[in-house]
C-alpha cells in the first residue's frame, strides 16, 4: 500500500500536473485573499467610513432604504473574528474545486493517457490502485490546504493587526473555520476520486464536476424553492437541498447559517462524506468489472 | 553484472514454478461480447525455454486472449494460468510475468526513465532497474525525453524495458515488431531467443508471418477466435509438403518429361529448361533421370512456408467479424 501511494505521488511529481496544480492553488489563494482583504477592509471601518467607501464620498445623497441595507451588511460583517475566519480560509472557494479535479484527473488520466493497462498489470488488484490514489490525493490535498492556510493566515493576520484588530487565532470560531476548511479539502478530494471512477472520460468528468460545483448550489436553491412553492410547502423541503454536494459543503463550512432553513454544519459534513463514499464504492465496483482494453 | 547473468543467478530463487519454470496453460477460454464470440473455447499450452508465436489474422482474438491471460479482461468461461496460477493471484506479478500489450501506454508528458521508475516504486523493485532495462533495450540516450517525443520503435523498446523490470520468467508481447525497423526487429529476435534459451517462457503475438518463421520455435495459430493449429513450424509445414510439386532443371526437358510421364507423374514445362513435376517424389525423379541418362542441374521440392500454412489453415475464416 505504502509503495502504491509513493508511486502515485511520484507519478504526480513527474508530469506538469504538479506545477499546474501548485500554481492554481497559489493563484486562487492570493486572488481570493485580495478580494476578501478588500471586503474586510471596508467592513471593519466605522459605519460612516464604510458608507463613504460604498457611495464614493456621496454619503449624504444615498436613499434611506439603501442606507438601511448597508447598515445591515455592515452589522453582519463588522466583526474581527468573522473576518479573520473568512480571510484565513480564502483558498477554499477555488481550492476545493481544484482538489476535486485533481482526484478526478488522477483516476481518469489512466484511461485518457492509456496507462490503465500498464498500471493494472503491475497491480492487478484494482481496488488497491484506487486506495493508493486516494491516499496520495488526500496527502496532496492536505498539503494544498496547508500552503493555502499558511499564506492566508500570515497575510490575513498581518492585515488585521494593521487595522488594529486581534488576529483571532486561538479563538474557537476561527480555528473551527480553518479545520472545517481542511475537512472540505479532504472530502472534495474523496468525492473527486469517486467521481473519476464513475465517469472515466476525463473531459466529461472534469466539466460535469466543475459545473456541479459552480452552479449546483444555485440550481439546487431554485429547484427546491419551486418544489416548496408548488409541490410541498414544508420547511424541510428547503432544508433538504443540503443533499446537493456543493450545498452540503457550504452548510459545513459556514460560520453562520448558510441559508434560512439550513441544517447544522455536521449534516453538511455527513452528506458530503456519504456522497464521497457512495461514489468511491460504486466507482470501484464498476472498475472491478470493467474490461481494460 | 549483465542482465543475463542476473537472470541466471535469479533462476535459483525464481517465484514462478517449482524450478522457476512457468508454463502458460489456456483451457477452454471463451470471451463473448454480446453476439460476437471473440475467443471461442481456446486451448493451448506454451512451454518454457522456447519462443512461441501466437499467430492469427487481425481480429482473430489474439489480443483479447492475452488480456484475459493477464487479468485485464474477464473471460466468459475457461481459464488461463501462468505457472498454475491466475495472473491476478500472483503475489508479485511483475517478477513472474513481463508483458507488453500496447506501445502507447505511458503518460505523454513523463520521461521514459520516470515511467519505469514509477513502475519500480509501485512494485517494490530497486529503482536502479529502470536504468538497467533502459540500457538493455538501448534507450539510454532518450531516457530523459518525454514519451510524446518517442518514435513507435522507441515506444516498443520502452515497452520491452518495462516488461523486463522484474526480470520475469514469462514474457508476453503483443505485436512487438510493429514500428521496429529491420535492425530493431533483428535486435528483438536476438533478445527474445536469448531469453527463451535461459529457460523463460516467451509468447509473442504477431500477424507478421515471415517474422514469426525467423523467431518462433513453435506457433499457436488462431482464426476467428478458435485454435487452428499448434505445433513446431516444421510440424505444421510438413503435412503440406506431402505431394508438393518438385522443380527440375535439365538441358533435356522433353526427354525427362516423357520418362516421368510414363512413370505416372504430371509434368508441366513452365520454361525452356525447367520442369514442374507432381505425383512423384524428389528422390525418384533423380533415380529416373539417372536411369534414362538425362543430366539434372537442379532438383528441389517446393516447400510451403509458414505463410502458405497459415493461409491454408485460416482459409475459411474471415479476418474481420
Amino acid at each position: 500500500m505504502k509503495r502504491l501511494v509513493h508511486a502515485e505521488l511520484f507519478k504526480l511529481r513527474t508530469t506538469n500536473a504538479w506545477w499546474l496544480f501548485a500554481l492554481a492553488i497559489l493563484a486562487s489563494t492570493v486572488t481570493m485573499l485580495v478580494v476578501n482583504g478588500i471586503n474586510a477592509y471596508s467592513l471593519l471601518q466605522p459605519f460612516n467610513s464604510f458608507v463613504n467607501l460604498h457611495s464614493h464620498g456621496h454619503a449624504g445623497s444615498i436613499p434611506a432604504d439603501f442606507l438601511a441595507h448597508l447598515r445591515q451588511e455592515w452589522t453582519a460583517g463588522h466583526d474581527g473574528i468573522g473576518q479573520a475566519a473568512m480571510l484565513y480560509t480564502s483558498g477554499q472557494l477555488i481550492g476545493v474545486l481544484l482538489v476535486c479535479l485533481l482526484g478526478i484527473v488522477m483516476v481518469t488520466s489512466e484511461f485518457y493517457q492509456q496507462t490503465a493497462t500498464f498500471t493494472f498489470l503491475q497491480t492487478p488488484r484494482r481496488s488497491a490502485v484506487i486506495r493508493g490514489k486516494l491516499v496520495a490525493a488526500l496527502l496532496v490535498a492536505g498539503l494544498a490546504w496547508l500552503v493555502s492556510t499558511v499564506i492566508s493566515v500570515a497575510a490575513g493576520a498581518a492585515f488585521l493587526h494593521s487595522q488594529g484588530y486581534s488576529t483571532g487565532l486561538g479563538h474557537w470560531a476561527v480555528d473551527r473555520a480553518i479545520l472545517l476548511n481542511l475537512a472540505a479539502y479532504l472530502l472534495w478530494t474523496l468525492f473527486g476520486i469517486g467521481f473519476g471512477c464513475l465517469v472515466r472520460h476525463q473531459l466529461a468528468a472534469t466539466v460535469s464536476a466543475t459545473v456541479l460545483y459552480l452552479i449546483g448550489a444555485t440550481a439546487a436553491a431554485t429547484v427546491f424553492e419551486l418544489l416548496n412553492t408548488y409541490v410541498l410547502n414544508q420547511n424541510w423541503v428547503l432544508a433538504a437541498q443540503v443533499v446537493v454536494p456543493p450545498v452540503a459543503s457550504t452548510v459545513m463550512v459556514s460560520a453562520t447559517q448558510a441559508f434560512e432553513q439550513s441544517p447544522p454544519a455536521w449534516v453538511g459534513a455527513v452528506v458530503l462524506l456519504v456522497w464521497s463514499l457512495v461514489a468511491i464504492r460504486l466507482g470501484d465496483r464498476r472498475l472491478q468489472r470493467h474490461d481494460i482494453t | 553484472m549483465t542482465i543475463h547473468a542476473q537472470a541466471s543467478e535469479r533462476r535459483h530463487t525464481a517465484p514462478g514454478g517449482p524450478d522457476g519454470q512457468s508454463p502458460i496453460v489456456v483451457r477452454g477460454l471463451t470471451k463473448q461480447y454480446g453476439e460476437l464470440t471473440a475467443v471461442d473455447d481456446l486451448t493451448f499450452t506454451v512451454t518454457p525455454g522456447r519462443v512461441t508465436g501466437f499467430l492469427g489474422p487481425n481480429g482473430a482474438g489474439k489480443t483479447t486472449t492475452l488480456r484475459m491471460l493477464l487479468g485485464l479482461v474477464a473471460p466468459t468461461s475457461g481459464t488461463a494460468t501462468i505457472g498454475d496460477r491466475l495472473y491476478a493471484d500472483l503475489p508479485e506479478p511483475t517478477r513472474v510475468v513481463g508483458a507488453v500489450l500496447e506501445a502507447s501506454s505511458a503518460h505523454r508528458g513523463r520521461t521514459g526513465r520516470n515511467h519505469l521508475r514509477a513502475a519500480c516504486i509501485a512494485t517494490g523493485l530497486e529503482i536502479s532497474r529502470a536504468d538497467a532495462t533502459l540500457e538493455m533495450v538501448g534507450l539510454m540516450a532518450a531516457a530523459d525525453r518525454p514519451f510524446k517525443g518517442y518514435s513507435l520503435g522507441m515506444r516498443q523498446r520502452l515497452g520491452i524495458a518495462s516488461a523486463m523490470l522484474g526480470d520475469p520468467d514469462v514474457l508476453i508481447l503483443d505485436e512487438p515488431a510493429n514500428g521496429l525497423d529491420p535492425e530493431g526487429i533483428r535486435w528483438m529476435r536476438t533478445l527474445l531467443q536469448g531469453l527463451a534459451s535461459e529457460g523463460r517462457t516467451v509468447l509473442v503475438s504477431s500477424h507478421l508471418l515471415s517474422e514469426m518463421q525467423a523467431l518462433a520455435d513453435e506457433v499457436v495459430i488462431v482464426a476467428a477466435g478458435r485454435l487452428a493449429r499448434q505445433g513446431s513450424i516444421d510440424d505444421i509445414i510438413a503435412p503440406l509438403s506431402i505431394g508438393a510439386p518438385v522443380q527440375v532443371s535439365t538441358p533435356q526437358p522433353e526427354r525427362l518429361a516423357a520418362a516421368l510421364r510414363s512413370a505416372g507423374a504430371t509434368v508441366t514445362i513452365p520454361n525452356g529448361t525447367a520442369l514442374r513435376v507432381l505425383g512423384i517424389e524428389e528422390s525418384l525423379i533423380g533415380d529416373l533421370a539417372f536411369s534414362v541418362g538425362v543430366p539434372v542441374h537442379r532438383l528441389y521440392t517446393e516447400t510451403p512456408d509458414l505463410e502458405d500454412a497459415f493461409l491454408t489453415l485460416t482459409h475459411a475464416e474471415a479476418a474481420i467479424r
